[in-house]
């Protein structure tokens, strides 16, 4: 390690979290098409959608509760063991899916992923033992066996056990919002989402519930706890017009990709520098949800990428103004702070606030080999931005 | 501390969280800036680096776990997805030849 790579505090732990974060958004986010499809199926033909149609809302009900915690399951048991745990993953998600009440989405990601480590395990002790040309017929009923009892146990204690804890998570959320709590989440949800937990929270936490409760009442705004742009584009304003003057010019462009492209990763940054500024994306994000609990709003399906058009999409209908307005209220409330927390401007002098950046740049100008064309590739690298928008 | 000779550098590895969104923003745009270099540019996720890469960016906040999927492996963090002086001075050592330390 030299100065160049600064060291990240209480790595350990951190990537630790981060990793497992990573590996339960790992099982949902690539099946983030698919409930999409859902959310737009849902949304045109449920009785209160913009075309009611009996026979089309026929697909809502199988989709949510068969198609998509087979695809998490299929996907969980994939990253665990290949194509042999994925197979397995959905053979366990059907036991814990039959009989159960609520969508079983945080089932599918415990399931999963399990019923693919046990196969993998006993994978691991076959191997070897199988007389030549029975590896077939071992393969294919290991799988069989071990899948058809996960599944039996499934069916028999994990989903109800999964059942109730969805449950007594859902009266949890709806404990926070009948008390005007739920906007208290931000100051866990904005930190950590800095962290790179971003998708760990969205996908893997707030998605599953927020599903389980859409799949009841049409909507839920626990898809926009996490995925509101609406902070983010604050800070970033607030950068623009008060931040460090070095970084001023590339903060249109991180604007547009996040706002519009929903490529959220690209605001942490500016946070992570001037870490004051978390306060900024508590307090939009704590007003955002209160606007949006007060109107009572709500998506239709996870908004992924947290862009404006996934949130116009997704918008149950009649409820554009409340989703709206909250964006627009977190944006202003964390414009708003995040300028007060940059003294307006004022303090930069003052401050060495980029220290990182700064250290960054004396590296690149003790490698005597690309010293000069460094700070002449400067401009092709923010002129980047542009094609990337 | 892992260092690579520019000249050896095949494949190029941007890595995020979900190897989803941030890196192939930042992957598409080192694929314009390599354009005609034999340089292969790929993202993925940063638990999921392929082992014949042979330079890895990550965002210094991820840059742990990169780290953890290889200790020899040359990982070069940066802060910002945009206009990083870091991938900066990468794509000119690419370019004009030199050594990268990760």
């Amino acid at each position: 390690m030299t100065a160049y790579t600064p060291v990240v505090e209480g790595t350990g732990f951190k990537a630790a979290v981060q990793r497992l974060g990573g590996y339960l958004a790992g099982m949902v986010m690539p099946n983030i098409g698919a409930f999409i499809a859902w959310g737009i199926i849902t949304a045109l033909f449920i009785p209160t959608g913009w075309l009611p149609n009996a026979k089309y809302a026929a697909l809502v009900s199988p989709i949510i509760k068969y198609l998509l915690p087979v695809l998490i399951g299929y996907t969980g048991g994939r990253l665990v063991h290949g194509q042999r745990g994925a197979v397995i993953g959905t053979v366990a998600t059907m036991g814990v899916v039959v009989g159960a009440e609520v969508p079983m989405l945080l089932g599918a990601m415990i399931v999963g992923p399990l019923a693919a480590y046990i196969l993998k395990r006993s994978d691991a002790l076959l191997a070897g033992r199988v007389k030549v040309g029975f590896e077939m017929l071992v393969d294919n009923f290991s799988l069989g066996i071990l899948g058809a009892g996960i599944a039996v146990l499934g069916v028999w204690v994990i989903g109800p056990v999964i059942n109730h804890a969805t449950d007594t998570l859902g009266h949890g959320v709806k404990y926070l919002l009948e008390h005007h709590l739920l906007a208290l989440s931000s100051i866990l949800i904005e930190p950590a989402k800095v962290l790179f937990l971003n998708n760990a929270i969205n996908h893997g936490v707030l998605g599953p519930l927020g599903v389980a409760e859409a799949a009841k009442h049409g909507k839920s705004i626990l898809f926009m706890l996490e995925s509101n742009p609406g902070p983010g584009l604050g800070i970033l304003t607030a950068y623009f017009f008060f931040g460090p003057r070095r970084l001023r010019p590339t903060v249109p462009a991180a604007a547009i990709i996040h706002f519009l492209g929903g490529i959220h990763e690209i605001y942490f940054p500016y946070v992570l520098m001037k870490p004051r500024l978390i306060l900024a994306a508590i307090a939009g994000g704590a007003s955002g949800i209160a606007v949006f609990s007060a109107t009572g709003v709500g998506l239709v399906a996870t908004p992924s990428p947290g862009s404006i058009f996934a949130y116009m999409a997704e918008t149950a209908r009649g409820n554009y103004f409340g989703v709206l307005l909250g964006i627009a209220v977190s944006a202003a409330v964390s414009f708003g702070v995040g300028s007060m927390l940059l003294g307006l401007g004022r303090k930069e002098a003052e401050e060495p606030s980029t220290e990182d950046l700064a250290e960054a740049q004396q590296r690149s100008a003790d490698n005597k080999a690309s010293s000069k064309v460094a700070a002449a590739s400067a401009a092709p690298a923010s002129a980047a931005p542009a094609a990337a928008s | 501390m892992a260092s690579i000779d520019a000249s050896d550098v095949h494949k190029l590895v941007v890595a995020c969280d979900a190897g989803m969104g941030s890196s192939v923003m930042l992957a598409s745009t080192l694929k314009k800036q390599l354009k005609g270099m034999p340089v292969t540019v790929e993202h993925t996720p940063v638990d999921r680096i392929p082992s014949d890469a042979d330079l890895i960016l990550v965002h210094q906040g991820l840059a742990d776990r990169a780290r953890a999927t290889g200790p020899e492996r040359v990982v070069v963090p940066f802060q910002l997805f945009i206009g990083d002086p870091a991938v900066a001075s990468v794509v000119a050592t690419l370019k004009n030849g030199g050594r990268i330390d990760g």
